[in-house]
C-alpha cells in the first residue's frame, strides 16, 4: 500500500459474524491495516463523508461492501460513492451473499471494482478473504483527490 | 344468467313434429278426396253414358215404332208397295231393339217391367200389323178409312206412351246423376279448401315457430360469445394472478434461501475457528502430557479428544446438510424464474444425449437404457431435458440389487399432447408414496443412496411450467413408470416468468 498514507479499510457488513470472520482472515492473509466496521449504511456513509478522520476528509481508503444491509441497499451505497465527490476513485471491494447474476451486473455497471460471493463453506470462504488479503497488499489506492 | 332455456330446443320439436303430421294428414285428405274424386266421376260418367244409351235407344225404338207404322198405314190407303217394304224393314229391327232395351234396362225394375210391356205390345201390335197387311194384299179390303177403329192405333199410342215415360224416367236419372256428379265436385272443392287452409295453417305456424327458436338460437349464441370472452378473460386474469403468485412464493423462495445462508457462514465459519481453537488445546495438552502425564485431568483429555471433535463433527454434518437444502431451495427458486424459450426439438436426439451421458453410470450399476421412438415436440430445451434425465438417472439409482436394470423410454402422442414414459424395473415405490416422492425433501423407500429428495419435486415444478403433468405408476420390488404428458406445442409467453 502507498508509504505516506496508511490505507484505512472500510467494512459495511452488518452480520457482526461475518464481518468477525472476514477480519480474522485478512489478518491472517498479513494485512494490518486499521479495520473500521459499520453495520449499517447510514452511519458508514456518515463516516464515509463527514468525520474528521474518514476517508473522504483524511486519506486513502479501500472499502468492502455487503449489499444486504438492514437501512439501506448497499447498491445505494455504491452509487453514492461512484457518482460523484472525492470518493469515486476509491475501490469498493462487493463481499456478498447474493450470487444473482442481475445483481451482479448492477454492481459493475455502478462501478464497482471486485465483486466476490461469500462462499457457504467455510473453508472456501476463508480461503477467498485470504486471497482477498494477499490482493488488497498488492494494489495500490488513489489519494483522494480534494479538487474532483 | 338469462341464458335460453334449455327445454326450447325440446319444445320446438314437440310442438313441430305434430304439426308436420297435421300437414301431411292434410295433404294426405286433399290426395284422398282427389281420388275419391275421381272414382265417382268415373262412376258418374259410366251411368251418365248408360242413361245416354238407354235414352238413344228408347228413342231410337219410339222411331221405328213411328216408321212402321206410318208405312203401314200408308200401305193401307194407297197399296202401295213402297209402304210396305217401309214398313218391313221398320219393323225387322224392333223386336231387336226391344230385347236391347231389357237388357239395358235390367239394373232398373221400374224401366225393366216397362221395357217388357213394351216388348208385349210390339209383339201384339206387330201381329196386328202383319195381319192388316196381309188383308190389304190378298185383296181382302176391309174400311181402314177409318182408323179410329183401327187396334193398332191404340197400340201405337200405348207404345209411344211407355217409350215416352221411359225416356223421361231416363231424362231424370240424368238429371239426378248430374246433381249427383255437382255435389261430387262440391263435396271436394270443400275437402280441398279444408285440406289447403290447414297446410296454409301449419305452414303459418312452423314457421312462425321456427322463426321464434332461430331467434332464441341467435340470441343465446350471443350469449354463448360474451360468456366466452367473459371467461377467457376471466382465465387470463386468474393465470396472471397464479402467475404473480407464483412469482410472489419464487422471489419469497429466494430471499429465504438466501437470509438463511447468511447465518450458516457464521456457523460453519466459526465451527471451523472452534476446530482450529480445539487443535491447538489439543496440541498443548498433548505436550503437557508428554510431560507431566499426571497433570492433566482425564475429562479434560476426553473433552478435547473425543467430546468437541464428535460436537463439531455433527454441527459440521447438519450445516453442510442444511446448506445442500438451502441451495436445492434456491436452485428450484432459480429454475421457476428462468424464462421458458419453446423450439422445436428432435427428441429422439435429445433422448439419446442424455443416455449418452449416463452410459457409464448405467454400465457400473449394471443397467441398459433403451429409447424407442418419440414424437418432436416444441417446447423448452432445457426443462425437458432436466425432467427427462432426472428420471432416467433416478431409474439407474434405484434399480433392484441383484436384478440387471432394464430401463426404456417411451412416447407417444395423444392428440394435442406428447406423453413421455420412462419406466424401470427396479426397486419400485411403495403406491402410498406416489404423491408424497414429488414433494420437496420427501424420499421413499431405502435412504440407501444420496440425495435430498430435490430432484422429483424439481421435475414436477418444470413439468408444471411446460403446461404438463407427470404421474407414476408403480409397485414395490415391480419397477416404476413415471409418465410425462407435455402440450406438443409450448405456447411462448404464456409461461415465462
Amino acid at each position: 500500500m502507498t508509504d505516506h498514507h496508511p490505507v484505512n479499510i472500510v467494512m459495511i457488513e452488518d452480520d457482526e459474524g461475518h464481518a468477525r470472520l472476514i477480519e480474522k482472515n485478512i489478518r491472517r492473509a498479513g494485512i494490518s491495516n486499521n479495520i473500521r466496521h459499520f453495520t449499517d449504511g447510514t452511519s458508514a456513509l456518515q463516516y464515509l463523508y463527514e468525520a474528521p478522520e474518514g476517508p473522504a476528509r483524511n486519506g486513502p481508503a479501500l472499502i468492502l461492501l455487503d449489499l444486504n444491509l438492514p437501512d439501506m441497499s448497499g447498491t445505494d451505497i455504491l452509487a453514492r460513492i461512484k457518482s460523484e465527490g472525492p470518493l469515486r476513485r476509491t475501490p469498493v471491494v462487493v463481499l456478498t451473499t447474493t450470487d444473482d447474476k442481475v445483481e451482479i451486473q448492477r454492481c459493475y455497471d455502478l462501478g464497482c471494482n471486485v465483486y466476490i460471493t461469500k462462499p457457504v463453506n467455510y473453508e472456501n470462504f476463508a480461503d477467498a478473504i485470504r486471497q482477498l488479503g494477499l490482493f488488497l497488499s498488492v494494489i495500490q489506492v488513489p489519494d483522494v483527490d480534494d479538487q474532483a | 344468467m338469462p341464458l335460453v332455456p334449455e327445454n326450447a330446443e325440446r319444445g320446438v320439436a314437440r310442438v313441430l313434429a305434430p304439426m308436420l303430421a297435421l300437414g301431411f294428414a292434410a295433404l294426405l285428405l286433399a290426395a284422398a278426396a282427389a281420388a275419391w274424386l275421381q272414382s265417382r266421376n268415373q262412376d258418374n260418367a259410366a251411368a251418365v253414358e248408360h242413361t245416354l244409351l238407354v235414352d238413344a235407344k228408347i228413342s231410337d225404338f219410339a222411331t221405328l215404332v213411328e216408321r212402321s207404322e206410318t208405312g203401314r198405314r200408308g200401305y193401307l190407303l194407297s197399296r202401295d208397295p213402297a209402304f210396305r217394304t217401309i214398313f218391313v224393314s221398320a219393323a225387322a229391327g224392333l223386336p231387336a231393339l226391344a230385347e236391347d232395351i231389357a237388357k239395358v234396362t235390367a239394373d232398373n225394375p221400374r224401366q225393366q217391367a216397362r221395357a217388357i210391356r213394351l216388348r208385349t205390345l210390339l209383339r201384339r201390335q206387330q201381329l196386328l200389323q202383319a195381319q192388316t197387311i196381309e188383308q190389304v194384299a190378298s185383296g181382302r179390303a176391309a174400311d181402314f178409312a177409318n182408323f179410329n177403329q183401327d187396334p193398332g192405333v191404340a197400340l201405337t199410342r200405348q207404345i209411344r206412351a211407355i217409350a215416352q215415360s221411359m225416356r223421361d224416367d231416363e231424362r231424370a236419372l240424368l238429371r239426378l246423376r248430374n246433381e249427383r256428379q255437382h255435389a261430387t265436385l262440391a263435396t271436394f272443392y270443400t275437402v280441398l279448401t279444408i285440406a289447403g287452409l290447414l297446410l296454409v295453417l301449419v305452414a303459418a305456424f312452423t314457421l312462425a315457430v321456427m322463426r321464434r327458436y332461430t331467434g332464441q338460437l341467435s340470441a343465446s349464441r350471443n350469449e354463448l360469445r360474451r360468456l366466452n370472452g367473459d371467461l377467457e378473460m376471466l382465465v387470463q386474469e386468474r393465470t396472471s394472478e397464479l402467475q404473480r403468485a407464483n412469482q410472489e412464493i419464487q422471489r419469497f423462495a429466494y430471499i429465504v434461501s438466501h437470509d438463511l445462508r447468511s447465518p450458516l457462514v457464521n456457523v460453519m465459519g466459526f465451527t471451523a475457528e472452534l476446530d482450529a481453537a480445539r487443535k491447538t488445546i489439543g496440541g498443548w495438552i498433548d505436550r503437557i502430557e508428554e510431560q507431566a502425564p499426571e497433570s492433566v485431568p482425564q475429562e479434560a483429555r476426553l473433552a478435547v479428544r473425543e467430546d468437541l471433535p464428535e460436537a463439531i463433527g455433527f454441527i459440521r454434518t447438519s450445516t453442510q446438510k442444511m446448506d445442500r437444502l438451502i441451495n436445492a431451495i434456491l436452485r428450484l427458486s432459480r429454475e421457476g424464474r428462468r424464462a421458458l424459450t419453446p423450439e422445436p426439438l428432435d427428441m429422439n436426439a435429445l433422448v439419446q444425449s442424455i443416455i449418452d451421458n449416463l452410459h457409464q453410470r448405467a454400465a457400473d450399476a449394471g443397467a441398459e437404457i433403451s429409447a424407442a421412438a418419440l414424437p418432436d415436440v416444441v417446447s423448452d430445451r432445457v426443462a425437458l431435458d432436466q425432467i427427462l434425465s432426472n428420471l432416467v438417472e433416478n431409474a439407474v439409482k434405484y434399480l433392484k440389487p441383484g436384478r440387471p436394470g432394464i430401463i426404456r423410454i417411451s412416447g407417444h402422442r395423444d392428440g394435442a399432447r406428447a406423453v413421455f414414459e420412462v419406466s424401470d424395473n427396479g426397486r419400485g415405490i411403495d403406491p402410498k408414496d406416489h404423491e408424497r416422492i414429488f414433494d420437496l425433501f420427501r424420499r421413499s423407500g431405502a435412504q440407501d443412496q444420496p440425495g435430498e429428495g430435490i430432484g422429483l419435486a424439481h421435475v414436477r415444478a418444470l413439468a408444471y411450467r411446460l403446461g404438463g403433468v407427470i404421474d407414476v405408476r408403480s409397485q414395490l420390488d415391480h419397477g416404476a413408470t413415471f409418465r410425462l404428458s407435455v402440450p406438443l406445442t409450448l405456447e411462448a409467453g404464456n409461461y415465462a416468468a
